[in-house]
């Protein structure tokens, strides 16, 4: 079932297309370093390119500070890019003006991580929702209210919530009310930035599952980041990993989860089967000293793994790792596992 | 089992008075706990559940109003320092005198609280007690570390506050062991640094280190990982796991993430809607396979992203298995069992008693036990349950 699925999306239309993407932030400098021109820049996003199709999930994941973030926000166009492109439904939004971007924002929307920000706490449920069902159109009341049914019916959210405020409602209930919102403008494309980390498991089910249908029933594409490598698995069909502000690997969910080939991949997914079982040996855990400390400015020339990865480490630091004029390239693996690295893990 | 428990805690109750709801809040309503000595008990439960209460219940940093707590909460300390004739004392002792509770139908239904009298008098229980016996690392490492002290010298002074070394010098080479034993990377240098300079994973390490510091005879570590990133989250269980065994710290350790607690803990208890649903040793309690187990733990642990398994019993089309419904309203507590609205494995035999009266916290194996009409007979009984 999963081959005809994969077959079937990459038939599908695709629908965002990301090339290239950088974003460089200016990092503050000392007065006198400004004063004589010097301003050191922090590559947040590095050269990032992907391609998501309708109806299909592409998780992000990657350690804080990776650009996981920045990536959602560039796309929705809330952070301009430094350069780049990012071609939604045909149309390069990195290059349209406000104005036309504007019919195309309303098909691109993103659910916040923290819920008590993203919704306005004097607002009550109901008008919230009305809010965004009028956002892009003119709609009489009765509308409105038929609109709001159907919505509420979608996330299954209770009628009689809609006389609330976000402080009376529960965890999950929150983030109903901001899918709903989402779903209100008319979304095609999600972008869910920690969509279940705040919540508790047996809510982060729910909502997982809610995100599932709605993708089955209207045929939405997610684009899901989170650091939580077990959801990203279940609910992706195919997964990036982002190291510093590149892709390291990525390729279908199974395949990243389970038979990762580039050394952070792995480690990434190693730590959760540290953190679960009891038997694992501290040696590996000792691996600290190894692993370093995560530095967010460019480390070293070349790979930008090699100071933290074990496999340079064992090969005895071979030079092409650390050459500046070869910092290995996405290279496909076939089946769209594709991975950057010199010396990808054996199978 | 026959080591002495370190901390055992009776039949607490931690309510809170919400003025626009006019109600009270039951955040922790009758919780019995006991940690021996090198125990590492593990408290797991969803927001809300009252597992974090506990513990600032325990270290009288319950604020608020009226912010009752009945109950006792008796600690015997390691070193015989503390009052109360055998090295033991109940850190809730004499609080009573400061509140009357109006009591109806075994209900708390009105408190009239002194609160600067409760103020002194925690304070009188909690002198030699908080930060020296009982030392606790918490959930944001960034924000419990002071920004304008060096982390060295944070440390330096809880060692020459609460251990007999007391030369600056000499705490400052203590300190720096410590930040080593934690594995912090070039400790001296870390020594003279600021929090801020520091990652997530290295605040808690020198959390970690603080808290060690002082030698404490019991450790509350409230979500020590919640918030770092999956890779620091290992580590730091690893160096917990590697201080365990190595310095057998009893610890009391709170979080709402399973696979921590299967990892660290020795017992477990589940916690939900303020009580202990079921307690018992990790192995029996957090294997998915092993029966008896409450119908909450079960549903929690079916939830989890790992339970997932392609083909697994709880898989249905790859979705998640769910436990429907919300988390119990903690304001409006139900008369018979507080999981019953959401329960899917209640028998029509169960069924009057589940809506009824609570469950008892009932044995079912030695030192498991389980608040369930499935497992045990009796109901709850009001005064001393479980």
């Amino acid at each position: 079932m999963a081959t005809s699925r994969a077959t079937g999306r990459a038939l599908a239309r695709r629908l965002l297309e990301v090339s290239d993407l950088r974003k460089h932030y200016h990092a503050r400098a000392g007065l006198f370093a400004s004063l004589h021109g010097q301003t050191r820049s922090v590559p947040a996003v590095d050269g990032v390119s992907f391609a998501l199709t309708e109806h299909e999930t592409l998780g992000l994941v990657g350690e804080s500070g990776c650009g996981k973030t920045t990536i959602g926000r560039i796309i929705l166009g809330v952070t301009r890019a430094t350069s780049g492109r990012v071609v939604f439904d045909g149309h390069d939004i990195t290059a349209l003006p406000m104005r036309a971007l504007r019919p195309l924002r309303k098909q691109m929307q993103m659910i916040f991580q923290d819920l008590d920000a993203a919704l306005n706490p004097r607002m009550r449920v109901r008008d919230i929702l009305r809010e965004a069902i009028t956002l892009h159109e003119r709609l009489d009341r009765a509308e409105v209210t038929r609109r709001t049914a159907e919505l509420l019916d979608q996330v299954n959210l209770q009628a009689g919530k809609l006389a609330s405020f976000p402080h009376e409602l529960s965890g999950g209930e929150k983030r109903r009310v901001g899918i709903a919102r989402v779903l209100a403008v008319g979304a095609r494309f999600i972008v869910a930035d920690e969509p279940t980390s705040a919540l508790d498991v047996s809510i982060q089910a729910q909502i997982v599952n809610l995100l599932r249908d709605l993708q089955s029933r209207l045929g939405l594409s997610y684009l899901f980041i989170s650091h939580d490598l077990e959801v990203v698995e279940l609910v992706s069909h195919r997964v990036a990993v982002m190291y510093l502000g590149k892709i390291v690997e990525i390729g279908p969910a199974d395949r990243v989860a389970r038979a990762a080939r580039h050394p952070y991949t792995a480690i990434l997914w190693s730590s959760l089967v540290e953190k679960r079982s009891q038997e694992v040996s501290r040696t590996a855990g000792n691996g600290a000293a190894a692993w370093g400390v995560f530095d967010f400015e460019r480390p070293g020339q070349g790979c930008r793994f090699a100071p933290r990865c074990p496999v340079y480490e064992a090969a005895g630091r071979p030079a092409v790792c650390t050459d500046p004029a070869s910092e290995p390239p996405l290279r496909d693996l076939g089946d769209g596992h594709r991975v950057a690295c010199h010396f990808p893990l054996a199978r | 089992m026959t080591r002495s428990p370190v901390l055992e805690i009776s039949d607490l109750r931690t309510y809170f008075y919400s003025r626009a709801k006019q109600a009270f809040i039951r955040s922790v309503d009758g919780v019995s706990l006991s940690i021996a000595r090198g125990e590492t008990l593990g408290v797991v439960g969803e927001s809300g559940s009252g597992k974090s209460v506990t513990a600032l219940s325990v270290l009288g940093l319950i604020g608020g109003s009226p912010g009752v707590i009945t109950g006792a909460v008796e600690f015997a300390g390691g070193n015989g320092a503390l009052a109360g004739g055998n090295g033991r004392r109940n850190l809730l002792q004499d609080l009573a005198r400061h509140v009357t509770v109006t009591e109806r139908d075994g209900r708390i239904v009105a408190v009239a609280k002194d609160e600067p009298g409760w103020r002194a008098q925690v304070e009188r229980s909690m002198t030699g007690v908080r930060g020296k016996e009982i030392a606790m690392i918490f959930q944001n490492p960034k924000s419990s570390l002071n920004p304008f002290l060096t982390v060295g010298r944070q440390i330096s002074e809880a060692i020459r506050l609460h251990t007999p070394v007391k030369g600056p010098r000499e705490a400052k080479e203590r300190a720096i062991a410590w930040l080593e034993r934690v594995h912090m990377d070039s400790p001296r240098l870390r020594f003279d640094q600021y929090p801020d300079g520091l990652s997530g994973g290295m605040c808690q390490r020198a959390m970690i280190a603080m808290a060690l510091a002082s030698e404490p005879s019991l450790l509350i570590a409230d979500e020590p990982t919640t918030g770092l990133d999956a890779t620091i989250q290992s580590r730091i269980v690893a160096l917990l796991a590697e201080l365990k065994s190595e310095l057998g710290v009893t610890t009391l350790l709170i979080t709402h993430d399973i696979r921590v607690v299967s990892r660290l803990a020795d017992t477990v208890a589940v916690m939900y809607g303020g009580t202990v649903m079921e307690h018992g040793p990790a192995r029996d309690v957090l294997a998915p396979s092993v029966e008896p187990k409450h119908p909450y733990t079960s549903a929690l642990l079916a939830s989890l992203p790992s339970a997932q398994k392609k083909d697994g019993p709880h898989a249905i089309d790859g979705r998640l298995s769910v436990i429907r419904g919300e988390v119990v309203d903690t304001m409006d507590v139900p008369r018979g069992c507080r999981f019953y609205a959401r329960c899917d494995r209640v028998t029509d035999a169960i069924r009057a008693r589940c809506m009824s009266q609570e469950p008892a916290l009932a044995a079912v194996t030695t030192g498991h036990r389980i608040r369930c009409y499935l497992h045990g007979d009796e109901p709850r009984d009001g005064a001393r349950a479980g």
